[in-house]
């Protein structure tokens, strides 16, 4: 839009106002992590550390399991990912190409089932896992993300499967292909930028959820980190440098996959725009 | 056909069964700790209870209060953020990068965070109002309801303005230059041209971005209990919190159905309400 800045300077700093509201917290916390107990708790605060200190991070993993904790959160949310990217898959190829009836309901369908609160879920989620003896495994946590990624992948998906011609497939299934045989070698290869997209966005959805991870894996090992971050504090005591250390070891791997894929996330939020 | 079958199982096994357990639940005298006769039919009365219990209203108004402060606060924060952005930048990837990070960032992480900021000693805010001289004292931020209510609020307003200023940047990109172009020529001021012609052009944006943030913003959970636990007392306790702490922290599975059905159906009035509203505007 044609607002009343032109010059230079006004862009550079409506650039400045909107990278500092994104990155500012980010920053502080790194700066909270480089310095000492004692110089943490001069008045009035210092903004840049006067001794740089790296203790805090050795106590960030030492003080908790941190390393297992971004273990755990990896192994999650990757297994999340590929498990909700094939039955997102398969239902959005079926809404896409299959003659069915009732396609947009199905659609709606899907949709609608993120809208439910998760905590009104969350106790029978609970039962259904102690019965299943599955509460501290992984299991509990990626059979939950995959129903939370299913809507945002399947819009996602069906979007880019419809933009496929039909005729590859058709010609693959003359050449012998089966059906799935056509799904798995013409269209997914070529919805791989799809594929991709709607990936990344389960992959942060089950990297940040919280609610189902606190309340089903309670056992310290299968803690994951937005649950584990919560930890260091105890009763009565903050400790912040450390705190902080652990916070910006676990911002790095999400902050690096964004930056790397940031057209495509952006183009997958737009098209699926699902997540607060 | 088959091809649904996994979506539709999966959806059933976490949704639907869970909502049916759920209502059937909410009928019960049903506490895990409570050993083996605390499993006992009692109608109606989990409901007659939630209607007289007071942190049940309390939270019902925290919960609304929330998402009547910040889903319109970060849809004005988000409008302001997705104007700033849409400026021509010769580099792109900063700015981007920079609405994308609280995006992806766990609440958790956002909550954590801002309660460093809003640390009464030690923390960035009051640092700043000192330097400003507004206050002698400190502002005691996370230890005072209603002060605590509003470092809540600012915190969900800071991370969620950047999915809507995503949202509402990708729509703003696609109202045609010749509309701007051509109200210039008939002299409307910038003013004249964001309210009647970007406001409206970018409505579709806004609801779905409203829409899913209210959706949001009623099951808020993590950035309170990160910050506050729901404290002081239970000044910023949600609905949501006081469902998990009724069900996982006091087993009291009965009782906190009840409270999950009363949610789900507050959740519910307001969903229909934003569907009615978008099926007139289609």
């Amino acid at each position: 839009m044609n607002f009343v800045w032109s010059s230079r300077q006004l862009r550079f700093v409506a650039a400045a106002a909107v990278v500092i509201n994104g990155f500012f917290p980010a920053l502080w916390i790194l700066l909270t992590s480089l310095k000492t107990e004692i110089e943490l708790v001069q008045k009035p605060i210092t903004y840049w550390p006067h001794d740089l200190t790296l203790r805090n991070y050795v106590q960030a993993f030492t003080d908790q399991p941190l390393l297992r904790y971004l273990g755990n959160s990896l192994t999650v949310a990757l297994a999340a990912t590929v498990a909700s990217l094939l039955v997102s898959a398969m239902a959005a190829y079926a809404i896409a190409r299959l003659n069915l009836r009732h396609r947009q309901l199905i659609l709606t369908a899907i949709v609608a089932s993120s809208m439910f609160p998760l905590v009104t879920l969350l106790v029978p989620i609970f039962e259904t896992m102690r019965a299943l003896n599955l509460l501290n495994t992984y299991s509990a946590l990626v059979i939950p993300y995959i129903v939370l990624n299913l809507p945002v992948c399947t819009l996602v998906l069906v979007g880019f499967f419809q933009s496929i011609p039909k005729d590859l497939e058709n010609a693959a299934m003359i050449d012998g292909c089966t059906r799935l045989g056509a799904l798995w070698r013409v269209v997914i290869p070529l919805a791989a930028p799809g594929v991709f997209t709607a990936g990344i966005l389960a992959f942060v959805n089950a990297w940040d959820e919280f609610l189902l991870a606190l309340s089903l894996n309670s056992s310290a090992s299968m803690r994951t980190l937005p649950v584990g971050i919560t930890l260091y504090q105890g009763e009565f005591t903050f400790p912040w440098p450390i705190i902080s250390a652990a916070l910006i070891v676990a911002i790095v791997p999400i902050a690096v996959l964004i930056a790397l894929f940031q057209e495509r996330v952006v183009s997958g939020l737009t098209q699926g725009g699902i997540k607060g | 056909m088959l091809l649904l079958a996994p979506a539709a199982l999966l959806i059933a096994l976490v949704v639907v069964y869970p909502i049916g357990k759920l209502i059937y639940n909410s009928f019960f005298d049903l506490r895990l700790s409570g050993g083996a006769d605390a499993f006992r039919f009692v109608g109606l009365q989990n409901y007659q209870d939630v209607l007289s219990d007071k942190d049940f209203w309390n939270a019902a108004w925290n919960t609304v209060l929330i998402t009547l402060i910040t889903v319109p606060g970060a849809l004005v924060v988000g409008m302001g953020l997705a104007l700033l952005a849409n400026l021509p930048f010769k580099r792109k990837w900063p700015v981007r990068l920079a609405l994308l990070l609280p995006w992806a960032l766990p609440l958790s992480f956002a909550g954590l965070i801002f309660a460093w900021f809003f640390h009464t000693e030690y923390g960035f805010v009051n640092d700043v109002v000192r330097r400003l001289g507004l206050t002698t004292e400190p502002t005691m931020w996370l230890l005072r309801p209603n002060w605590a209510f509003a470092a809540i609020c600012a915190t969900i307003i800071w991370k969620t303005s950047s999915f809507m200023a995503l949202i509402l940047l990708a729509g703003l990109q696609m109202i045609p230059r010749s509309l701007y172009e051509a109200a210039d020529v008939d002299g409307a001021s910038r003013w004249q041209q964001f309210w009647e012609i970007t406001i409206p052009m970018l409505m579709p944006s806004i609801i779905v971005a409203l829409v899913f943030r209210t959706i949001t913003a009623l099951q808020t959970f993590d950035i309170p209990y990160t910050m506050t636990k729901g404290g002081p007392g239970n000044a910023t306790e949600t609905l949501a919190m006081l469902i998990h702490k009724t069900t996982i922290e006091y087993l009291d599975v009965g009782y906190g159905s009840t409270l999950a059905v009363f949610m789900f159906l507050l959740s519910m009035v307001v969903t229909s309400f934003y569907l009615r509203r978008i099926g007139k505007s289609a």
